[in-house]
């Protein structure tokens, strides 16, 4: 569903025009129904990753398809549902008003959109604060009216960057719950995250991306054979990166 | 239309509930008011002076409105990454430059109508008041004056398009805008001034600069065209053919403008 092949991207920095590898020939390869977790330390590339799927930024080299698409395709993003990293919409517009325009731009009547936005806007908690501006909300509220944004038009890929990072415990849990839903429906999901637990705990594949190189992509089960935990091979692979033999 | 419209409407929502727009129109209304309390100590102009002074105070408070609400409409979009929300979606970047355009050609329409209507008020108003010193005065002028005003104001919009589809700052958007609204109003004087013979004005002036200064002349838009408020003010006459003229002028730098800006932003990165 989700096809990376090959990809680097270097960034500019500053000024003094200095370069930063931030991805170097990432391959991936998400099947239909996949929740996929990736998995980094910060700095790692992950958004990057998932800004050129959005096509928001371009690749140096390399290529990248959504269902079948080239992600510079407009169309190819009628199927995915996006969630930005630490996202901001605009000040004056309520959740409602915001659900309508996702609607619309995807294609959806009227009456559709609006049953849709009462079912996730329930699902998101948000039900009090629906026809507030969006500049009153707290971090995490626009987090979760950013979530319902990416689901409004029922989309068969979602892509989360840090879809958990800002919220409290309530809010993780509203997130888990909906990336297990997602996983009932069959939807494909593609999450970036920091935090181990939050992979281990919900995702079917996950891929280690440390300093713009996968290190690792398998299932859980085999990422954690052996009685291993998550943490444990996550630390290994970051040991090895910085050229520390592991302990 | 069904993917413009929703960018449009989202963008004349997000502009017409910015705080600045209640300051700009208190501002209008000072002005308007000042109008009347200025119009009267002139008791013979006062048919001409009112007419200036509220065309004046409509195109000022429109300014405000292109540069302060419309720039930060856009430098909201790039420097907050609000364009992740319009971009995930499955809308191209030209659709996203044409749709936020539209978005704002309706704010300036929808601010100015409100402005006009505050003027033509404010005008009968004291034209009731003085009946007597309204002799040489045209409604029909006055709209035209008004209706050039706002198409000026769309002009200058599409231009900071084009100048944020380069830029990386809002300021420095800001900024280009501004110098282009000075020289777009000075323009054809400098023409004039430089073109005249020299022992008219009284100095040399190189072939180069005339160069130049013609260059420049083609190339900036020449904004004090729209501008016929003295016309007006005096109720003098207007040829059909010089509206349009400038209308058709006018069209075709926004065209331009916006062309060029969706074809710049096609290859923009927003990181
Ligand atoms: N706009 C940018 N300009 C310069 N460097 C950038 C830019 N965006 C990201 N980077 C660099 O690219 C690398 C990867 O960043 P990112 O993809 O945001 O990491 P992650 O999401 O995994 O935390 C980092 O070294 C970061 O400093
Ligand atoms: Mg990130």
């Amino acid at each position: 569903m989700i096809t990376i092949n090959g990809i680097s991207k270097e960034f500019k920095e500053g000024i003094t025009g200095k370069r930063v590898r931030a991805l170097e020939g990432l391959e991936l390869e998400i099947k239909k129904g996949e929740v996929f977790g990736f998995l980094g330390p910060n700095g790692a590339g992950k958004s990057t990753a998932i800004k050129i799927l959005m096509n928001l930024i371009f690749p140096n080299s390399g290529t990248a398809q959504i269902g079948g698409r080239d992600v510079r395709d407009s169309e190819a993003r009628r199927v995915v549902g996006y969630l930005p990293e630490n996202p901001y919409f605009y000040d004056y517009l309520t959740t409602d008003e915001l659900l309508w325009f996702g609607g619309r731009t995807a294609g959806m009547d009227s009456n559709s959109i609006r049953d849709r936005s009462d079912i996730l806007i329930n699902q998101v908690n948000l039900q009090s604060a629906r026809k507030r501006p969006l500049r009153t909300y707290s971090k995490g509220m626009v987090q979760r009216a950013g979530l319902a944004m990416a689901l409004i038009h029922d989309p068969e890929v979602v892509i989360l960057d840090e879809p958990m990072s800002g919220l409290d415990p309530i809010g993780r849990k509203m997130v888990g719950d909906l990336l297990i839903e997602l996983k009932g429906q069959g939807k494909t999901v593609f999450f970036s995250s920091h935090i181990l637990n939050d992979i281990e705990r919900f995702s079917d594949r996950a891929g280690i991306i440390i300093g713009g190189r996968l290190k690792r992509v398998d299932t859980l089960q085999n990422l954690l054979s052996g009685g291993k935990n998550l943490e444990d091979v996550f630390m290994r692979e970051v040991a090895l990166a910085e050229g520390v033999t592991a302990v | 239309m069904t993917t413009f419209w929703p960018i449009a409407l989202i963008t004349f929502k997000e502009g017409i509930r910015n705080r600045a727009i209640y300051g700009i129109a208190l501002v209008a209304l000072m002005l308007f008011g000042a109008t009347a309390l200025i119009a009267t100590m002139v008791p013979r102009e006062v048919g001409k002076v009112a007419v200036d002074m509220a065309l004046s105070t409509i195109s000022f408070a429109g300014l405000l409105i292109v540069l302060f609400v419309g720039i930060n409409l856009m430098a909201k979009d790039l420097d907050k990454r609000t364009i992740y929300t319009v971009l995930a979606r499955p809308i191209s970047r030209s659709q996203y430059i044409i749709g936020k355009f539209l978005g704002m050609i309706l704010l300036i329409t929808v601010t100015m109508a409100l402005l006009s209507l505050l003027a033509i008020t404010a005008i009968i108003i004291l034209k009731n008041i003085h009946a007597g010193y309204f002799t040489r005065f045209s409604w029909q002028a006055i709209i035209l004056a008004d209706g050039l005003t706002v198409l000026m104001l769309i002009m200058l919009s599409a231009i900071s398009f084009l100048f944020a589809s380069f830029t990386s700052s809002s300021f420095i958007t800001l900024v280009l805008t501004i110098i282009t609204y000075i020289i777009g109003q000075s323009l054809s004087g400098v023409k004039a001034l430089l073109e005249a013979p020299s022992y008219e004005i009284g100095f040399n002036v190189s072939p180069m600069t005339i160069k130049l200064v013609t260059a420049v002349y083609y190339l900036f838009p020449n904004l004090s065209l729209f501008d016929i408020k003295l016309q007006a003010a005096h109720a003098l006459p207007i040829s059909p053919s010089f509206v349009l003229w400038t209308v058709l002028y006018g069209i075709v730098y926004i065209v331009l403008s916006i062309t060029l800006a969706a074809i710049i932003f096609r290859r923009k990165e927003f990181p």
